[in-house]
């Protein structure tokens, strides 16, 4: 195997596939990224076996094709502390593999492309295509609020809903959920068709997709999902089980509805924040007719309190939530207004864009 | 400002034993072990103090000092009867009560109607209930705060009410004694004393970070005890900070080896007794003690959230190694924290249906 690249052709794809390799592995080869040479095109996989990431990008002065593994993170440092337009020269010998640039050597240790583990292939069960830009939306308005490591493993994911013309993704930690619609025209199922994607392989395509109307290809197996574009493909196993009837949990009456500014909503609850209890995170919203105060309180006996006009009409009403919750949803929403639905003090808010909103948050509140 | 009664009762298990057998009455009386089994004395009456006798001496000290002492084995089954006695009517007057020992409690009377609010009259009318109902005396300070309080009820002892209003309490403080501050033991007061400090007005002239710098985190309470202020609250829902268990031997345990020996066999009763505490607490340290047969005292310990028994013997080992010498008494325990204490607001769960689970 021979040939060039230019340095900053291959960091790019080389620091998405080195995402996924892990710090301490079970096998030896799952610390190295397999780099397969074939035509004028490169390809590069990094896996830990539930994710795989293929990037692939077009290189010339192909001298001979060829395949070979060499440990990831050092092929990553390296190729990153090259100075910015670097032509880099890589080229098999024996066990080793040389990598030149202007006055640099390194020799890398190999270990053969053979051992490389192969995701198997699934047949699939829904394929389609979207738009690589609403799959970066339904992750970016969701998945912040996925659990991380719960008992409940099947809440350690996403959920991805395959409706007619439409891509749905959940995500829930059990004390809020997070909701998003996308159009997908290309979607062409009878009923819906359920998939619960694992954390990490969300967060690893999260970083592959681009805000772009580029078409990728989805496909669903009964364990595996793929997710092709030209330049990558992302290759994740499922999780196996069952995601929580989600429909169950959404507020089926608003109640009394807040309207208020998002910006100056987030500003408020992330100043309040401060002064909250650095663990619990706890924050009391008193409404009253035209008005939201926030308050805050910690162990030090410190308090925030802000004081924010709003449109509200209806009894006052006093609650508790999880700063760090609002101000996540407060992040997720993008539209200038934002609608908070309060039933009472035990039940969950409702928060959404005031109209024609993709998503919706539902948070339990605290007791404080 | 608060309103906190501080009651200790006036040695409370020779007070039981003179209550239960009058012929005891009016002769010096300890409560303790045998001086043939190396006992120590727990406490001892007014009569036998005059000779000198102090609890946790020698048994065989103190009938040197007073040969006519009359020393009665304990009987905590029945001390620890009257001390729920006292505690009922400690109950009539607050709720907030912190036990410190079978005979000694904080109340905090600060929300109390009885006695048209008057704690000095609440700890009269408790003072008289026990005298009444129980047969023994209980004396009693009265003072804005824990500390003072303390130090109040020891003031007029025994039998005795002190009460510091809250325009009295720097007269108080100023005069009090450095060594009668908590925390200011026989050592610190020494080196208070060359420094020429005695009195907690001479105490009030060193700055806050001088303070610190020569007393470290205690620095700063010194700082304001010697000022009246002890913001700690009564803590009234009987919370725990530590649990520990001694056994003094009736000989001397001289090896490394002996120590060990008899780690195990406390241990167990430690365990025994952590059992009882049930799930509200986690450990936080682990400590043990020896008490050498020159009754000097070293204690050890060490973070540890598991109590392992190797853990305990470690801490032995550094006690040996630090003074290898015969020891009479051998004690270990255990640092707690508080999970309710702990507990904090309570994120309420989405109301998610477990899935897989049959429609109801």
């Amino acid at each position: 195997m021979k040939f060039n690249v230019s340095r900053d052709a291959l960091l790019k794809p080389l620091q998405l596939v080195a995402g996924v390799v892990e710090k301490r592995q079970t096998l030896p080869v799952l610390a190295n990224v397999l780099i397969q040479l074939q035509g004028q095109e490169l390809s590069l996989t990094g896996t830990d076996l539930e994710v795989e990431i293929v990037g692939r990008l077009p290189v010339d002065g192909v001298e001979m094709e060829g395949e070979v593994t060499v440990p990831a993170r050092k092929l990553l440092d390296i190729c990153r502390s090259l100075p910015d337009g670097a032509e880099l020269k890589f080229e098999r010998d024996g066990e080793r593999l040389v990598l030149r640039s202007g006055r640099s050597r390194f020799l890398l240790s190999t270990l053969p492309a053979a051992d490389f583990p192969n995701q198997d292939e699934t047949s699939a069960q829904t394929r389609f295509a979207i738009s690589q830009r609403e799959i970066r939306r339904l992750i970016e308005a969701t998945s912040f609020a996925m659990a991380q490591q719960d008992v409940r493993y099947y809440l350690n994911g996403l959920l991805l809903e395959c409706r007619p013309q439409q891509l749905r993704a959940v995500a829930t930690d059990g004390h809020r959920l997070a909701l998003c619609d996308r159009d997908a025209p290309g979607l062409n199922v009878d009923a819906p068709i359920q998939a619960i994607v694992p954390r990490k392989g969300v967060l690893e395509l999260g970083r592959l997709l681009e805000d772009t109307d580029a078409q990728a290809e989805v496909v669903l197996g009964s364990n595996h999902i793929r997710v092709v574009s030209g330049q990558f493909t992302f290759t994740s196993k499922l999780v196996d089980g069952k995601f929580p009837d989600y429909e169950r949990v959404l507020p089926r009456a608003a109640g009394n509805e807040i309207y208020a500014d998002r910006q100056a909503l987030r500003q408020a609850f992330s100043r309040a924040a401060i002064l909250s209890n650095e663990k619990y995170r706890g924050v009391r919203l008193q409404v009253s007719e035209g008005l939201l105060q926030i308050v805050a309180n910690n162990p030090e006996q410190e308090e925030a309190e802000e004081q924010l006009v709003v449109d509200y009409v209806g009894e006052p009403l006093e609650i508790g939530f999880n700063v760090s919750y609002l101000l996540d949803v407060t992040a997720a929403i993008h539209s200038e207004k934002i609608r908070i639905g309060l039933a009472d003090a035990n039940s969950s808010a409702l928060i959404q864009q005031p109209e024609e909103g993709d998503s919706l948050y539902v948070v339990m509140p605290m007791r404080l | 400002m608060r309103k906190i009664i501080h009651c200790d009762c006036d040695c409370f298990y020779a007070s039981v034993e003179m209550r239960d057998d009058p012929n005891l009455r009016g002769r010096p009386l300890a409560v303790g072990g045998a001086s043939d089994r190396r006992g120590v004395i727990s406490t001892c009456n007014y009569e036998a103090r005059s000779y000198g006798v102090r609890s946790a001496m020698p048994t065989a000290q103190a009938k040197k000092l007073c040969p006519e002492l009359i020393v009665v084995p304990g009987n905590m089954n029945k001390y620890r009867e009257v001390s729920r006695q006292i505690r009922d009517i400690f109950l009539r007057y607050s709720e907030t009560i912190e036990p410190l020992s079978l005979d000694e409690a904080y109340l905090d009377v600060s929300h109390s109607d009885h006695c048209q609010g008057s704690a000095t009259l609440m700890a009269e009318a408790i003072r008289r209930q026990v005298r009444e109902e129980l047969g023994i005396t209980i004396s009693a300070g009265v003072a804005p705060n824990k500390f003072l309080a303390k130090v109040a009820s020891d003031w007029r002892k025994p039998d005795g009410l002190t009460v510091i209003t809250p325009d009295a309490v720097d007269q108080f403080v100023l005069r009090l004694p450095v060594a009668k501050i908590h925390g200011v033991g026989r050592v610190t007061a020494e080196k208070m004393r060359r420094r020429g400090i005695h009195t907690c007005a001479d105490l009030r002239t060193i700055s806050l970070i001088e303070l610190t710098q020569d007393y470290g985190k205690f620095g700063r309470r010194l700082y304001e005890l010697c000022r009246g202020i002890d913001e700690r609250p009564v803590n009234g829902d009987g919370s725990r900070k530590s649990l520990s268990i001694e056994h003094t031997f009736s000989e001397d345990l001289k090896s490394l080896e002996e120590w060990l020996e008899q780690l195990t066999g406390l241990y167990m009763r430690l365990l025994q007794r952590m059992e009882k505490l049930g799930d509200r607490y986690t450990i936080s340290g682990a400590t043990v003690k020896v008490k050498y047969n020159d009754f000097s005292i070293m204690t050890q310990e060490r973070a540890s959230h598991t109590c392992r028994i190797s853990e305990f013997r470690q801490l032995l080992c550094q006690c040996w190694h630090r003074r290898p010498a015969p020891i009479r008494l051998l004690g270990m325990g255990v640092k707690l924290k508080d999970l309710r204490a702990e507990m904090g607001p309570e994120q309420l769960p989405l109301p998610l249906p477990e899935p897989n689970a049959f429609p109801a």
